[in-house]
């Protein structure tokens, strides 16, 4: 008895913000280097009246094309974009789809490393007995915290949603995952105002920071180095760990498929853990940082470039939090 | 590593155009950004196993106190 990725579809919202729109946007920085360092060429931002739920709800019915909606029996919705600081924004995504009532739905507040988790937790609600069927969610719309003058984070992330169904399985296709957590770094990666310790402060002071990029404490602030030296410091070993704990050598993966956050830092992280050029996946071109739907995504791309399919992936989510988790996957088919 | 290989490298890594020398400021060259500066600890990291803090990046200015922080002992 196990659990099994059965199918991924993502979307991005429909308008493209590309390397050349960021140029006109901000005429002091070249953004033509954008795209071999970070590998970044086209990233996406939602409308003003658009949001994370808009897009989720597309990625989902793309899925329903290939599986009745009926047949979901929990729905597992990744987000820092929720519609509100209540209800939950799975309850109304259960709505939306018009799936069945007896379903459970539940929002969960993570980044980078929240597809891992969330397939983790898909894991653990099938393979208990609980249900068959799990909708698992993640939708983000970081372009609108990003402060308008913040041109690294506005290059860097982009909006997106992910739909994954993860189901009851014979063969158990979903191996062992592990996690991590380091809260002492929650205010490297953080959007300070307008939740419970500081509301919006519609007086925030702008902040210069990075190379003349702006925030304020209304606004998501990345703390560039304190994240790449704290990926530096923790993934490479934390990957060698999760191919220990699945009895696995580095050779053994077929790919890995980490968080994709920039082409530097991913490129960066291989060489140190010493992992074969063709075996370890790097695509932004087309979308950037899409925070938790980096990981579905990425594996949606790679799967669709192979004629046959037999793969065990490494998959591994990294950023804010601190969080960090990753584990094995077992693929026989294109998703 | 001599320092004059050091600012051979560091143009290399970096993808600067013009020659380096200790008393430039990393800062005032045009290339210089938050990519370059990541990857700058990136290199540091790799070749001293120094880890370059956020705090560090805001107190460097001129390659020669880049050396400073990375440590004078660690040049030939």
């Amino acid at each position: 008895m196990g659990a099994i990725i059965k199918a991924i579809e993502y979307v991005y919202p429909k308008n493209p913000i590309t390397n050349e729109d960021l140029g006109y946007m901000y005429p002091d920085y070249d953004f033509s280097k954008f795209a071999n360092k970070v590998g970044i060429e086209i990233r996406y931002w939602v409308k003003e009246n658009e949001t994370a739920l808009d897009l989720a709800v597309e990625a989902c019915e793309k899925i329903f094309l290939k599986i009745r909606r009926e047949e979901i029996d929990y729905i597992l919705y990744c987000t820092q974009s929720p519609e509100y600081f209540l209800p939950t924004t799975a309850c109304i995504l259960q709505n939306k789809l018009d799936l069945r009532k007896d379903v459970g739905a539940l929002d969960f507040n993570l980044g980078c490393s929240g597809f891992t988790t969330g397939v983790s937790l898909a894991k653990g609600l099938i393979s208990s007995g609980q249900v068959r069927n799990v909708l698992l969610v993640t939708a983000e719309t970081y372009s609108k915290y990003i402060h308008p003058q913040d041109r690294s984070n506005k290059g860097i992330f982009g909006d997106a949603a992910a739909a994954t169904l993860i189901s009851y399985s014979e063969d158990e296709c979903i191996g062992e995952f592990l996690f991590g957590t380091d809260g002492s770094g929650y205010d490297k990666l953080i959007v300070k105002n307008g939740c419970s310790r500081f509301g919006f402060d519609s007086n925030a002071e702008e902040v210069a920071y990075g190379t003349n990029n702006l925030y304020t404490d209304n606004h998501l602030y990345m703390n560039g180095p304190e994240i790449f030296n704290f990926t530096n410091k923790i993934i490479p070993d934390f990957t060698k760990d999760i191919l220990a704990k699945n009895n696995l050598n580095l050779l053994d993966p077929s790919q890995y498929v980490f968080h994709q956050a920039n082409a530097f830092m991913l490129n960066f992280l291989r060489n140190k853990i010493k992992i074969e050029q063709d075996k370890f996946f790097i695509d932004l071109r087309d979308g950037g940082n899409t925070v938790s739907c980096t990981i579905p995504i990425a594996l949606k791309k790679y799967l669709s470039s192979k004629d046959s399919i037999d793969e065990n992936i490494i998959i591994v989510g990294f950023g804010v939090g601190l969080s960090w988790s990753g584990g094995l996957i077992k693929i026989k088919d294109k998703l | 590593m001599t320092k004059q290989e050091f600012f051979v490298n560091l143009k290399e890594e970096l993808e600067i155009d013009v020659a380096l020398v200790g008393v430039i400021n990393l800062k005032n060259l045009d290339e210089w950004d938050s990519m370059t500066a990541m990857v700058l600890i990136g290199y540091v990291s790799n070749e001293f196993g120094v880890t370059l803090t956020a705090e560090d990046l805001e107190v460097i200015t001129t390659i020669d106190s880049l050396i400073e922080k990375i440590g004078v002992d660690k040049f030939d």
